[in-house]
C-alpha cells in the first residue's frame, strides 16, 4: 500500500495517534493517547522520566512492537493511513519515519557506510555520495567529515556521533523524524550544535522530539505535550502550554516539582 | 556511642578466622600453581632429554614415525598432519550449524523452541567421549563405507564428523555469548533505519560479533586438538603422512594415548617421545586456547562503543 498516496490535503494530519494504548504484560505504559501532528511542525513531547515518551515515539514507527510483551491497541496514522493496517510492511513505515535515539549507536563502520546504510537496505539506485552529502550536510556535519569519509565513525565525538545518526536517518528522505531525547547524553556545546540542526531541519520535515528538557522544547517546537505517566495530559502551542498551563500537573513540571 | 559498644567480645578471634581463612585459600592456590608449573616442567624437562638424542630440525621435518622399529624415526609431521586434519575438519562441519544455531537461538527461537534446542545442545556436550568414539566406529564409518567402499576401517572423515558433533555445543554456546554481547541498540539502529531483520543480522549482528564468533571456533578446535579417545576408535593409529581423509591416520594424541599405557620403559628414547610430542600438543592446543580467549574478551572493542 502507498502510505502517502492517500489523505494528503492540507488538513491531514502529517501523524496521528487516536486512543493507542500500550501495555507490557499488566503493566499500562500508554493510555489512550490521541493527538494530531501537523505536517512541517516541531513537536515536543516532554514529561518526567518513564512517562512513556520513548514509548509513544517507538509507537509511531512501529519500533515498540519489537520489545517482546509489548501489546498495542489504538490506531497510529501516517497521512491518514493506519500504520498497523493488514497490508502494512513495517520495514516500510520505518524508511518514511526516521528515528533518533538518544544513545548515539553507529555501526563500527566507515562515516559513509553508516549513511548508506538504509539507503542501501531500500534499494536506493542513485548516487549514494551524493545522498551522503545532502543528508551530511543537512545534520551540519558535512564540513567535519566530508575529507575522509571513510574514516570509522567511532572516531568522531560524541556531538558529531549524534549528528551522524540524524544523517543517517535523513538519507532515507523520511516524512517524519522522530528523535527520543536526542542531546540527553551531550554536553551544552554538542547540545547547541544538534539544536542548530533541528532548527535549519525545520523548514521542510515534520519532527517529533521527545525531550525531558523543558528549555529545549521551548526553544525548538511549534507544539509541546505534556506526557504523564502514560497520559498525554495537554497538548497545544508550546507558547500556551509554557506560559498558561491549564493542568495542575503540567504546571508543577513545567516549575520544576514534578521532574 | 562509646568504643566499648561498638567492640564486640568476638573481634579478636573473628579477626584470627578471617586470617586463618585467608591462609587456607591462598594455600589451594600455591597448589593450583605449583602443579601447572610442574606439569610445564616435567614436560619442558623430559622433552629437552628427548631433543638430546633427536634433534629437532628433523623432529620437525622427517615424516616417518616409527618409534618402535630397530632403527626408529621420529619425525612428527604425520602426526601434526593428522591433528591438523581432524581439527580443521571438525571445524569445518562444526561452525556452519554451530553458528546457524546459535544465531537461531539468539534472533528466531520463540522461549520454548530455544529451551529445547537449548537442552539438546547441553546433552550433546554431556556425552562422554569414549561414547562418541563407539558412534564413529560402530555407526559413522560403516555408513561412510557403505556410500564409498574405498574408506578404511579406521579413517579421518569419521572422526572429523563425530569430532565437529562434539565441539558442536562449544561453538553454539560461545558464539551466542558473542551475539549476545552486541549491544540491542546496534540491532535496533539498523531496523529503525528500514532494514529487514535479516539484513541488520547479516550487516550488523554478524560482522559486530565477528571477533566473537571466531574465538568460539578457535576454542572449540583447541578442544578438538586435544581430543584422544574419538580420534584412536575412529582415526585409528597409523602414523601416515596423508591427507586423504578416508584413510587411517594417526594423531598426536592418539600416539601418547595408545603407546603409552606402560610398554615403554621409563627413562627410554620412547618414553621420552611420548613427552615430545605431548609438549606439541600442549603448545598448539595452548595458542588456540590463549588465541580464542583473546578473541572472546576483546569482542567488544569492534562493537557498538
Amino acid at each position: 500500500m502507498n502510505i502517502s498516496a492517500s489523505g494528503t490535503g492540507p488538513e491531514t494530519p502529517a501523524l496521528s495517534a487516536d486512543a493507542l494504548t500500550v501495555r507490557f504484560g499488566g503493566k499500562t505504559a500508554l493510555s489512550e493517547i490521541s493527538l494530531s501532528i501537523p505536517r512541517g511542525r516541531v513537536v515536543s513531547i516532554i514529561g518526567p522520566s518513564g512517562c512513556g515518551k520513548t514509548t509513544l515515539l517507538r509507537c509511531f514507527n512501529r519500533m515498540n512492537e519489537l520489545l517482546p510483551g509489548a501489546v498495542t491497541t489504538g490506531t497510529v496514522c501516517l497521512n491518514g493511513v493506519d500504520l498497523h493496517g493488514e497490508r502494512i510492511d513495517p520495514v516500510e513505515v520505518r524508511r518514511r519515519i526516521g528515528m533518533v535515539f538518544q544513545q548515539a549507536t553507529l555501526f563500527p563502520k566507515s562515516v559513509f557506510d553508516n549513511v548508506a546504510f538504509g539507503p542501501r537496505a531500500s534499494g536506493y539506485s542513485g548516487d549514494l555520495h551524493v545522498l551522503a552529502e545532502e543528508a551530511l550536510t543537512a545534520a551540519g556535519l558535512w564540513s567535519e567529515v566530508a575529507e575522509d569519509l571513510d574514516a570509522p565513525a567511532m572516531e568522531l565525538s560524541a556531538g558529531q556521533r549524534q549528528r551522524l545518526c540524524i544523517a543517517r536517518t535523513l538519507a532515507l528522505k523520511p516524512d517524519i523524524l522522530l528523535m527520543d531525547e536526542p542531546t540527553s547524553a551531550l554536553d551544552p556545546t554538542a547540545t547547541a550544535r544538534i539544536e542548530a540542526t533541528i532548527h535549519s531541519l525545520k523548514s521542510d520535515h515534520t519532527i517529533v522530539i521527545a525531550t525531558h528538557n523543558r528549555a529545549q522544547a521551548a526553544r525548538l517546537s511549534d507544539l509541546t505535550g505534556y506526557l504523564d505517566r502514560g497520559e498525554l495530559l495537554e497538548y497545544g502551542p508550546t507558547e500556551t502550554l509554557f506560559t498558561n498551563p491549564r493542568k495542575r500537573r503540567t504546571e508543577h513540571y513545567l516549575t520544576g516539582r514534578i521532574s | 556511642m562509646t568504643v566499648a559498644e561498638l567492640s564486640g567480645a568476638g573481634t579478636a578471634s573473628r579477626a584470627l578466622a578471617e586470617r586463618l581463612a585467608g591462609r587456607v585459600f591462598q594455600a589451594c592456590a600455591v597448589v593450583a600453581t605449583a602443579t601447572a608449573l610442574a606439569v610445564v616442567g616435567v614436560l619442558g624437562f623430559e622433552t629437552v632429554l628427548f631433543f638430546t638424542e633427536v634433534s629437532p630440525a628433523r623432529f620437525f621435518t622427517e615424516a616417518t614415525w616409527t618409534p618402535f622399529s630397530e632403527e626408529p624415526r621420529f619425525g612428527v609431521l604425520p602426526l601434526l598432519a593428522a591433528t591438523a586434519q581432524i581439527t580443521v575438519g571438525a571445524a569445518v562441519f562444526a561452525v556452519l550449524p554451530g553458528v546457524m544455531t546459535a544465531l537461531y537461538l539468539h534472533q528466531y527461537a520463540d522461549a520454548r523452541s530455544a529451551t529445547v534446542v537449548g537442552t539438546a545442545t547441553s546433552l550433546l556436550a554431556g556425552v562422554p567421549t569414549v561414547v562418541y568414539g563407539y558412534i564413529a566406529l560402530n555407526f559413522v564409518t560403516p555408513a561412510l563405507r557403505a556410500a564409498w567402499p574405498e574408506v578404511e576401517a579406521f579413517n579421518g572423515l569419521s572422526a572429523c564428523l563425530v569430532v565437529g558433533l562434539m565441539i558442536l555445543p562449544t561453538v553454539v554456546v560461545l558464539s551466542r555469548e558473542a551475539l549476545e554481547s552486541v549491544p540491542a541498540s546496534l540491532m535496533e539502529a539498523g531496523l529503525a533505519l528500514g532494514a529487514t531483520r535479516d539484513r541488520v543480522v547479516v550487516r550488523v549482528l554478524i560482522p559486530a560479533a565477528s571477533r566473537g564468533i571466531i574465538g568460539s571456533v578457535v576454542l572449540a578446535m583447541a578442544r578438538a586438538a586435544g581430543e584422544t579417545m574419538i580420534v584412536t576408535l575412529a582415526a585409528g593409529n597409523q602414523a601416515r603422512l596423508t591427507w586423504n581423509p578416508l584413510e587411517g591416520i594417526r594423531t598426536l594424541t592418539a600416539f601418547i594415548g595408545q603407546s603409552s599405557l606402560g610398554d615403554a620403559p621409563s627413562g627410554t628414547l620412547h618414553y621420552r617421545a611420548f613427552f615430545a610430542v605431548g609438549a606439541v600438543l600442549f603448545v598448539v592446543t595452548y595458542v588456540m586456547y590463549a588465541g580464542g580467549r583473546r578473541l572472546l574478551s576483546r569482542r567488544d572493542r569492534d562493537g557498538a562503543r
